[in-house]
């Protein structure tokens, strides 16, 4: 069961400034901080590993700074990493480490290996372009060329997240936030990747426009059978859609674990501070 | 009974929480617990609030880690597993096939209804969904769901639907070993009956049911046995006359 990961990230680090190795001596949650008084680096996530599984939904939770989204990001490729190692089961059939691809080949893997939702819409759309146009640019880059199938395609997926196909050829920068999410994920999915990353993807939006996105985003991980990271500082959205979950403090994995359980019995200092504001 | 048949095997189970928040204190839940639940038995859990009954569900669902011992469980295909010694992704695998847990409140489920949320339950634990569909109808008519709330979401429902809707979850496919935790709380006589009807039911599938009940009438009714728990320890195990008589003469505390 445990060689069936779909993503898997062994000893993921990034350090920001010189990677002076005596950075790690002087940072993490027991110094208290991410930031080296030795080096003047700042070690934004060490040894940072986890395995997902299809059809399984992770979650990585922790405070702003606690290095959450350098993980997601250094995962998706919009940021170099210092050390470690990301495998896809589609790349080589997990055998190859895609932080030493190159950037090129790197970039392609967000075709259709593995997709990303921002929690700004921004990130991951074009604003200046329809939200039809937005999902054909997903699909002609992974080879889709008839312009009837693309956007029988488009308004399949903007269907399935909800989007009214009547807005179909309105810019994106016209929608509301929640809509943006909505073309965001349909985008996200269209090409079908086996693994998505949700960084804090309802973050910001009204409690009852989350709500629904919330519910979307739950259907779709049940329906598709991705294996998922979702990225939060927000324990409801990480019991609404992970089944496990690591916590991260100062850059590191501080604990891991089912989440109903982290949830009632955390048992690191921080995890016990993080729940018990939660629950206050 | 065969004494190796066991559904259920708890060896020296014990849990403490460390309260980093507050001095770093220690609390003792469970203190060495031994019980065994066989095919078909339905055990209740008996005790004052704080004696360590829901701590006791939870450890053996690993919503709490258990800090010693250990739980094993006979799965659907005839291998015996520790559950304290399994990874995360198993233990959530096993979780509503062989082992099932209702709890007194329905988690959140904001925008679904019952019927859905009763067929997805079905569907998690690998029935098709046609299949997870006619057994959650049957299954929301038998604890008298009114038709016309199946697809009304289930967060606008009372709290005794919700209830019911979750011992419909928990219960569409039969597991090896069911917890459940006051189960029939917030219920009235009428669905009350019809919910601890369900549960015996289950048990004379040859489910093994391990159950927290707030009230004798129904332990009285589904237990085969009572285990009397006592400042996180089994202070008697035994026949539901023998026990309830013990509690009916008052626990000294």
């Amino acid at each position: 069961m445990s060689t069936n990961w779909a993503l898997k990230i062994e000893s993921l680090g990034k350090i920001h400034g010189i990677p002076d190795l005596r950075s790690l001596e002087d940072t993490g949650p027991e110094k208290g901080t991410a930031k080296s008084a030795l080096t003047g680096s700042i070690v934004a996530a060490w040894d940072v590993s986890f395995e997902v599984a299809p059809g399984e939904a992770l979650g990585v939770i922790g405070e702003s700074g606690s290095g959450k989204s350098t993980v997601m990001r250094c995962i998706a490729g919009d940021q170099g990493s210092t050390t470690g190692a990301v495998r896809l089961r589609t790349v080589h059939d997990g055998h190859m480490n895609v932080l030493d691809l190159d950037p090129s080949s790197r970039r392609h893997l967000r075709v259709a290996d593995l997709s990303v939702v921002y929690q700004d819409p921004a990130e991951g759309l074009r604003l200046n372009v329809t939200a039809g146009g937005n999902i054909a640019e997903a699909l002609t880059a992974a080879g889709w060329r008839h312009f009837g199938r693309i956007r029988d395609r488009a308004a399949e997926l903007l269907d399935r997240t909800e989007v009214p196909l009547s807005r179909m050829d309105d810019l994106v920068g016209t929608f509301s936030g929640g809509m943006r999410q909505r073309v965001q994920l349909a985008k996200a999915l269209a090409n079908e990747p086996p693994v998505i990353l949700l960084d804090e993807p309802t973050t910001g939006l009204d409690a009852s426009i989350a709500a629904g996105v919330l519910d979307l985003i739950r259907n779709l991980l049940e329906e598709t059978g991705v294996a998922a990271v979702v990225v939060s500082h927000d324990f409801a959205v990480i019991e609404m859609l992970t089944t496990r979950c690591v916590v991260m403090n100062h850059g590191r994995i501080v604990e891991s674990g089912l989440t109903d359980r982290l949830l009632e019995d955390p048992h690191h200092p921080y995890s016990q501070k993080l729940v018990g504001a939660a629950r206050a | 009974m065969n004494p190796n048949n066991f559904i259920l095997s708890c060896q020296g189970l014990s849990k403490s929480f460390t309260l980093h928040t507050i001095d770093g204190r220690h609390v003792e839940a469970l203190r060495g617990i031994d019980i065994e639940i066989h095919p078909g038995e339905h055990v209740a859990l008996a005790g004052s609030s704080g004696a360590g009954k829901s701590s006791l569900l939870k450890c053996i669902y690993r919503t709490y880690e258990p800090t010693s011992g250990s739980v094993f469980l006979r799965l659907r295909n005839g291998e015996n597993v520790d559950l304290t010694q399994v990874s995360d992704q198993e233990m959530a695998f096993y979780r509503g096939r062989d082992i099932g847990y209702v709890s007194q409140f329905l988690r959140a489920e904001p925008r679904r209804g019952p019927l859905d949320i009763v067929t997805r339950a079905g569907v998690s634990r690998g029935m098709d969904r046609e299949t997870a569909r006619e057994a959650a109808v049957v299954s929301l008519r038998r604890l008298n769901i009114d038709e016309k709330l199946w697809d009304v979401h289930a967060s606008v429902l009372s709290g005794g639907e919700k209830q019911r809707i979750n011992l419909a979850a928990g219960t569409i496919s039969a597991p090896q070993l069911l917890l459940l935790d006051e189960p029939v709380s917030a219920l009235d006589p009428n669905n009350r009956e019809a919910a601890l009807d369900l549960i015996g039911d289950l048990t004379s599938h040859g489910v093994a049911v391990l159950a927290v009940f707030h009230d004798l009438e129904a332990m009285e009714r589904l237990a085969s046995r009572i285990v009397l728990m006592r400042n996180g320890q089994v202070e008697m195990n035994g026949t539901p006359e023998d026990v309830l008589k013990v509690l009916a003469e008052g626990v000294p505390s």
